[in-house]
């Protein structure tokens, strides 16, 4: 029996035990849901262990040498090809994608970008306070749960982070005020103790909450008596004492919390609302955490940040970074690509349909280990080993601390990693040299 | 078919680990998609307003697309929020804005009815153009 990490969320925990010999997995003990569904994905149905293409509408299996053939045309016949995805490939799988994109002179993105990556770049201009899993830890008295529901996006995330005991506090959770902020009451509601705070927002409220509480940053006594945002105003003034009265608080953001509005920017005013709190915190400060589920979203920021000086999106041209103003969405939105290279995601099912649409019209490559909505419309699919159980590589946490996935097992049919997969397209593209 | 009754609504869309996408592709089929995803939660209060009764479906519309989608009455969403878990059917009516994507409270109009449940495979046509 031996630990290892697991990729079966973002917060790649390392205290999984795996009993395998080698060729199977025979037991996996302290992993959540999540997590035992990541291991159990290695023997399930709908594993894709061998390559295929399009076929009279039907995807046929087919040798790896006619699929690559197949994909090299494609991507050989495209004038302005598109990369996507790389939140669920280890670190080198990103930098080999980049150099793909590189190389074929494409526009590169990952699922960051539509998600919390938003919020990093959004910070860009005033800054942001981030933490990580070990200061919640250990030092934190105050966490917020803002448009976020652990409890079922990252299972174990409230276990470690609420229930803990931390190296600078003498006790855990009697001193951790829990608040919850969203219009649904969340699965992540259940944990709530009697000195918790839980607040039904009003859906779409949430930039009135914010702006009250920037106005009544200093002054709890000049909140509005009918409330704000269909909360109460006693409960406003705990929100407001805990957000000014914290030693160490955490806002923990969801995906609530990162809408577009047409009027106003909420992640800014959010921003603004943590440096006003931190300017006149006396007793300490308050961080963010960004949720995000894919087990390696925060990587491919830091990878196109240390290989190409910038975070984010790439767009290539004479193989050389230039700058663009298009986003994944503007690109597919103006339908301003010719060809798809989708990467460990599934686009199809989660964009809206104006965008999967698009996507559809044009020849799609799609690099994956399981079937999905997206595998219904490809016209090629290669299958690459599982990260972490079948390859390893770095990755970086939710509170973008870098962790190394180890390899468990060897992949079924000699399955290439991501990474090899990428590199080898570069070969091919290049006749044989990378 | 004539609509029972009609409401707007705020549709949001949330990740629940009872129905996860990700989790239906990997070990289910197009039926256990179906039977997961292609499912609404509704307050209870809505559910009496619709006329709704276990064996209608809820027909969800934005301006340009609508979907047929079971219906379950659930006493933690607040009246006037319709809530979906993140899946291809919920984002049938998701939207840009900004060029950001938009999954969250999302105007869309609500009726009872009879309509058999979108399929999976009826969305992948639409999607390919083969409506």
């Amino acid at each position: 029996m031996k630990r290892y990490p697991c990729s079966g969320c973002s917060l790649l925990c390392d205290d999984i035990i795996v009993k395998s010999d080698g060729l199977f997995i025979e037991e996996v003990i302290g992993a959540c849901l999540k997590g035992k569904e990541r291991f159990d994905q290695v023997s399930a149905k709908n594993r894709i262990t061998s390559p295929m293409i399009r076929k009279n509408n039907e995807l046929t299996d087919v040798s790896w040498e006619e699929a690559l053939a197949k994909t090299v045309e494609i991507i050989k016949n495209s004038s302005a090809p598109l990369l996507y995805g790389f939140s669920n490939v280890t670190c080198e799988a990103q930098k080999a994608g980049m150099d793909l994109a590189r190389e074929i002179n494409g526009f590169i993105d990952s699922n960051a970008s539509i998600c919390q990556g938003k919020i990093l770049n959004k910070a860009k201009s005033q800054g942001i306070n981030l933490t990580t899993i070990t200061e919640i830890i250990n030092k934190v008295d105050l966490i917020i749960l803002w448009g976020a529901n652990p409890a079922e996006t990252i299972p174990r995330l409230l276990n470690k982070v609420l229930f803990s005991r931390g190296k600078f506090r003498m006790t855990g959770r009697e001193i951790k005020t829990l608040i919850i902020i969203d219009p649904v009451k969340t699965a992540s509601f259940r944990v709530m103790g009697v000195r918790d705070l839980a607040l039904i927002i009003e859906p779409d409220k949430d930039v009135e909450l914010i702006q009250m509480l920037k106005e009544e940053c200093c002054s709890v006594d000049s909140i509005p008596s009918g409330g704000v945002a269909g909360l109460d105003k006693n409960d406003l003034k705990r929100l407001l004492l805990h957000l000014t009265g914290a030693e160490n608080g955490v806002i923990i953001l969801g995906q609530g919390i990162i809408q577009p509005h047409a009027n106003y920017d909420l992640i800014e005013e959010l921003l603004d609302l943590l440096q006003l709190i931190n300017t006149r915190q006396v007793k300490g400060r308050i961080s963010l955490l960004l949720l995000g589920g894919h087990f390696n979203m925060a990587g491919f920021d830091h990878v196109a940040l240390s290989s190409y000086g910038v975070s984010g999106k790439l767009q290539f041209e004479n193989k050389k970074l230039v700058i663009s103003e298009d986003t994944i969405i503007s690109k597919i939105n103006k339908e301003n690509f010719d060809c798809s290279i989708i990467v460990g995601t599934d686009p199809i099912s989660h964009l809206p349909h104006s965008l999967s649409s698009k996507l559809a019209k044009n020849p799609l490559i799609l690099i994956d280990n399981h079937k999905s909505a997206t595998s219904h419309i490809a016209d090629v699919v290669l299958p690459t080993a599982i990260t972490g159980i079948e390859s390893s590589g770095l990755v970086y946490r939710i509170d973008q601390v870098p962790i190394e996935l180890k390899k468990i097992l060897n992949p079924p049919n000699n399955i290439p990693s991501d990474e090899e997969l990428l590199n080898q397209l570069i070969e091919k593209l290049n006749g044989g040299a990378k | 078919m004539e609509a029972l009754n009609n409401l707007d609504f705020l549709l949001n869309t949330i990740r629940k680990i009872d129905n996860d996408q990700a989790k239906e592709y990997s070990f289910g089929n197009e039926q256990s998609l179906e039977e997961n995803l292609a499912i609404a939660f509704i307050n209870p209060k809505d559910f009496d307003k619709l006329n709704l009764v276990p064996s209608l479906h809820l027909k969800i519309s934005n301006k340009q697309r609508n979907i047929v989608v079971k219906i379950e009455k659930d006493d933690n969403i607040q009246e006037g929020i319709i809530s979906m878990p993140v899946s291809i059917w919920s984002n049938q009516l998701t939207e840009i804005l900004k060029n950001e994507l938009v999954y969250k409270n999302i105007v869309v109009s609500v009726e009872a009815t009879r309509e058999p449940i979108l399929k999976f495979k009826e969305i992948i046509q639409k999607i390919r153009g083969i409506e």
